[in-house]
């Protein structure tokens, strides 16, 4: 779910972030909003000026470490909005979440490819016979950062406050039953049904570690300085300017972190971040537009790099609304859709056209889903069969300022019109897009996804079962087949028969064309090639205890 | 005691201002769609999760006694707290208004440092190749905007000569004054053509006048008479147009802001808007207002100064 944000010229922008600088919605609508706007000026061609040519390394992935990694030095990241608060169990901006968890870890982490979970907290993990339980053996040794080692009761207590606090990410801890500690190394979480997904809801970042009760301190208190287990502890805060945290001189993996410190620093226009990573001033630069990647490649010793992300652009239709409550019609829309034009010029061709609502960094994603692609014909051959065969004319609901919504929907109104259907746009900020939308109070929009934790499950319930509390990806959708599958993947421990039911799933979600797929975005990074080992994980977060200068 | 008594005449008179702006902010903000919790949830929130949040913050009671609880919290100076930071709104103003301040403070000394010399030698050699030429080459400041004015600045002074960092603020006050020059030359850029040009025209003006003939005729250097009888009459007019434009900046020093990286109150009010961070918004809206008054009243006060036949009532 989250949104990775960006700047408004690029596409992630989009739906979701926000974090406008300001307030990421969450994590992923929210960052957006911070970027946004106005931003939009200034671009690319001006850096033009400074860049010289060719002795640059350009990688498309990875930053991999060579040689033995240098102790020492304060890494300067540059973003477009600062985070807005560090408590695990409520804040959805990508931001915050990217920062607090270098501080806090969870029992299992997420593995690189973004596939499965690896021990981290725990030492070790083992279900029960009627997968309903899950016993996890603790590391020993692990202190936090006020010197008090990490137990089982300090495991129970961070799960619990977050499966308790309303209207924040209590839904990923909803079918844990409770959390019980044998002895003070070992955790046994209790599911209420047999839950496939519960691995991968406790490496989501809800659900890191804190002290219990807070350290003796409020949760105000706490999450004001909070404390952890993680490579770097609380340093400083300037809100809405920077924010730094400090290395862990006893941090459990032994050797790590390398850095003396991190700093987050909020530099809202993009060429003014791309201008400080090539002056000097920071050493990465968390989200250059897309249409500025070419000049950067050839900046001297800058490196771009795109890291596999979770993020996905969808169309949403919204079916409580005449006429998308037709299945045809929205068949004819995704038809019309030329995808591999979108990903051209809005990604400039650092992308892929969707072939299915999962994306290929998530288990389970099946690269043989047809979906929907380009094809005007059979566009013009459902629309003929639907309930408005002469066309009709719809509004588009645009979040202002944001490049990739706008180049989405003169794409598609190009292409409609070719089918007489007239579609009109209309701007509104991001905040009130999503307000909007939320309230299914729209016709046609952009949207977009990222992942929290390795599991398809997350997204799955959103987008597609409503009885979870939400309007299936504010579309309306109601499938009661479609949701019946959605549950019986929930219960389903065997991975081929999983596979089967995602597949299954995956296949009817894109005949419903509940959501007209887009693409598949990449996270890009420029950093200084001074920097090494920092790699992005598919959700959008980073270990920087793997990073040196 | 004349100065005293004027000033604070002045902030009593804020107060009804301040009430109207009020006023109309809360109600302004809340008529634009968009949704403060919904905003803070994102997409996988629910409406009964949406509907928690707005209870938390206040928002689910009626408007009117929304704004009488505000009203009643700003008459004991509290701002109230962010929707979006963990923090009170006042101390995210403190954090980024001290930057504004600077940025301010420091494009009217780059104003003046440019437009008064430019400006006497413009009307003292009138109609020749220096007069034209600033008469003209300053306009092109005018046209551009800041943020290409800014980036240009940073790309030769911070990134290919390095005199100055390409962006941020800093944090000591050496990095502070280091880090205001680039912004403040560009605000200057642009605030400096239109003081140019009211000052030429008031210095042509009392160049011609009677006193300053005679003065010529007693033998007072030209340097002296010009700059010592005609500049302080002359400046008179023009403090007025640089107070009103620097009134205006108050509000639009956002892009200059922005390019440059500095944590400013424009790039925390925008921040704050789309957010729909209502009290952080209102509360910035009252320090804009606060700003502009004070700039307003020091012009006053310094037109007075240079002239003593204005009577400050």
């Amino acid at each position: 779910m989250s949104d990775h944000s960006t700047d408004a010229s690029t596409p992630s922008a989009s739906q979701v972030s926000a974090g406008l600088r300001v307030p990421d919605i969450s994590r992923r609508r929210m960052l957006q909003l911070g970027a946004l706007g106005i931003g939009a000026f200034a671009s690319a061609p001006l850096l033009a000026a400074c860049g010289s040519s060719s002795d640059t390394s350009t990688g498309t992935s990875s930053g991999a470490s060579s040689g033995a990694a240098k102790k020492g030095g304060d890494l300067v990241l540059v973003r477009d909005h600062d985070a807005v608060n560090m408590d695990k169990t409520m804040v959805f901006s990508n931001a915050s979440i990217w920062t607090y968890a270098q501080i806090y870890e969870p029992l299992v982490a997420m593995t690189e490819d973004g596939l499965g979970v690896r021990p981290w907290l725990a030492e070790s993990y083992e279900m029960s016979p009627d997968n309903q339980s899950c016993t996890l053996k603790l590391r020993k040794g692990v202190k936090f950062h006020n010197g008090q080692p990490m137990t089982s009761a300090d495991v129970k207590f961070s799960i619990d406050e977050s499966s308790k606090t309303k209207g924040g990410w209590e839904f990923i801890n909803s079918a844990i039953k409770e959390v019980t500690t044998p002895d003070d190394y070992t955790v046994v979480v209790t599911t209420k049904y047999p839950w496939a997904p519960l691995l991968a809801d406790l490496s989501c970042p809800n659900n890191g570690i804190i002290p219990k009760d807070y350290a003796g301190k409020t949760k105000d208190e706490f999450y004001a300085a909070p404390i952890g287990t993680g490579p770097f502890v609380w340093g400083t805060w300037q809100k809405g300017s920077a924010l730094t945290l400090k290395k862990n001189p006893s941090y459990w993996q032994s050797g790590k972190p390398y850095l003396d410190s991190v700093t987050w620093k909020v530099v809202a226009d993009s060429n003014a971040r791309a201008i400080q990573l090539q002056g000097g001033q920071a050493h990465i630069n968390e989200s250059p537009p897309f249409s500025s990647l070419a000049q950067l490649k050839n900046t001297p010793n800058v490196k771009v790099d795109l890291f596999p992300s979770t993020r996905t652009d969808y169309i949403m239709m919204n079916q409580h609304k005449k006429p998308y409550d037709d299945v045809h019609v929205r068949r004819a829309i995704s038809y019309a859709i030329d995808r591999e034009a979108l990903v051209k010029t809005i990604l400039f061709g650092n992308g892929t056209p969707a072939n299915s609502f999962l994306m290929p960094s998530t288990p389970f994603y099946d690269k043989n889903c047809p979906g929907i692609q380009y094809d005007m014909n059979k566009a013009r051959e459902e629309l003929r069969q639907s309930s408005v065969p002469n066309g009709f004319t719809t509004t588009w609901l645009a979040m202002s300022g944001d490049a990739v919504d706008a180049a989405i929907a003169q794409v598609l109104q190009a292409s409609l019109k070719e089918l007489g259907i007239t579609l009109n746009i209309q701007n509104v900020d991001p905040s009130a897009q999503h307000d909007m939308t939320g309230k299914l109070d729209y016709e046609i929009a952009h949207s977009y996804w990222t992942m929290d934790l390795a599991d398809p499950d997350e997204l799955a319930q959103f987008a597609l079962d409503p009885t979870s509390g939400g309007h299936s990806f504010d579309t309306g959708f109601d499938d009661p087949s479609i949701i019946d599958l959605v549950h019986q993947a929930q219960k389903e421990f065997d991975k081929t028969k999983r596979q089967a039911l995602y597949s299954e799933i995956q296949a009817k979600a894109a005949e419903s064309a509940f959501l007209a797929f887009l693409f598949y975005t990449p996270f890009p990074y420029a950093t200084a090639s001074t920097v090494k080992g920092f790699k992005v994980l598919p959700t959008g977060s980073y270990h920087m205890e793997d990073v040196s200068l | 005691m004349r100065y005293l008594v004027y000033v604070l005449k002045r902030v009593v008179s804020l107060i009804p201002v301040l009430l109207g702006i009020s006023f109309i902010v809360f109600f302004l903000i809340r008529l634009i769609p968009g949704d403060p919790a919904a905003t803070l949830l994102g997409v996988h929130a629910t409406p009964e999760a949406i509907k928690e949040l707005r209870d938390q913050m206040g928002l689910e009671k009626p408007l009117l006694s929304q704004y009488l609880t505000f009203l009643g919290h700003l008459l004991q100076g509290n701002l109230g707290y962010s929707y979006v930071y963990s923090s009170s709104v006042l101390e995210l103003i403190t954090t980024s208004l001290p930057v504004t301040i600077w940025l301010l403070v420091s494009g009217t000394f780059f104003t003046l440092l440019i437009a008064v010399p430019l400006a006497v030698l413009a009307a003292a050699r009138r109609n020749g190749v220096a007069d034209n030429i600033i008469r003209a080459v300053p306009v092109v400041g005018l046209g551009l905007p800041a943020f290409l004015l800014g980036i240009v600045l940073i790309l030769v002074f911070g990134l290919k000569l390095g005199w100055f960092p390409v962006g941020g603020y800093g944090l000591s006050l050496a990095e502070h004054l280091r880090g205001i020059v680039l912004p403040g030359v560009t605000v200057a850029l642009t605030l400096a053509p239109i003081v140019i040009r009211s000052l030429r025209a008031s210095m042509i003006e009392v160049l011609s006048s009677d006193y300053i003939v005679t003065a010529h005729s007693k033998g007072i250097s030209t340097a002296r008479v010009v700059l010592g009888h005609a500049l302080r009459n002359a400046a008179v007019s023009s403090v007025t147009v640089l107070g009103v434009n620097i009134a205006y900046l108050t509000g639009s020093t956002l892009v200059v802001e922005r390019v440059f990286s500095l944590p400013g109150i424009g790039q925390q009010m925008i921040n704050s808007i789309f957010g729909r961070d209502f009290p952080t918004v209102q509360g910035i809206t009252l320090v804009f207002a606060i700003m502009v008054v004070v700039v307003n009243l020091l012009t006053d006060v310094a037109h007075s100064a240079l002239d003593p036949r204005v009577q400050l009532t």
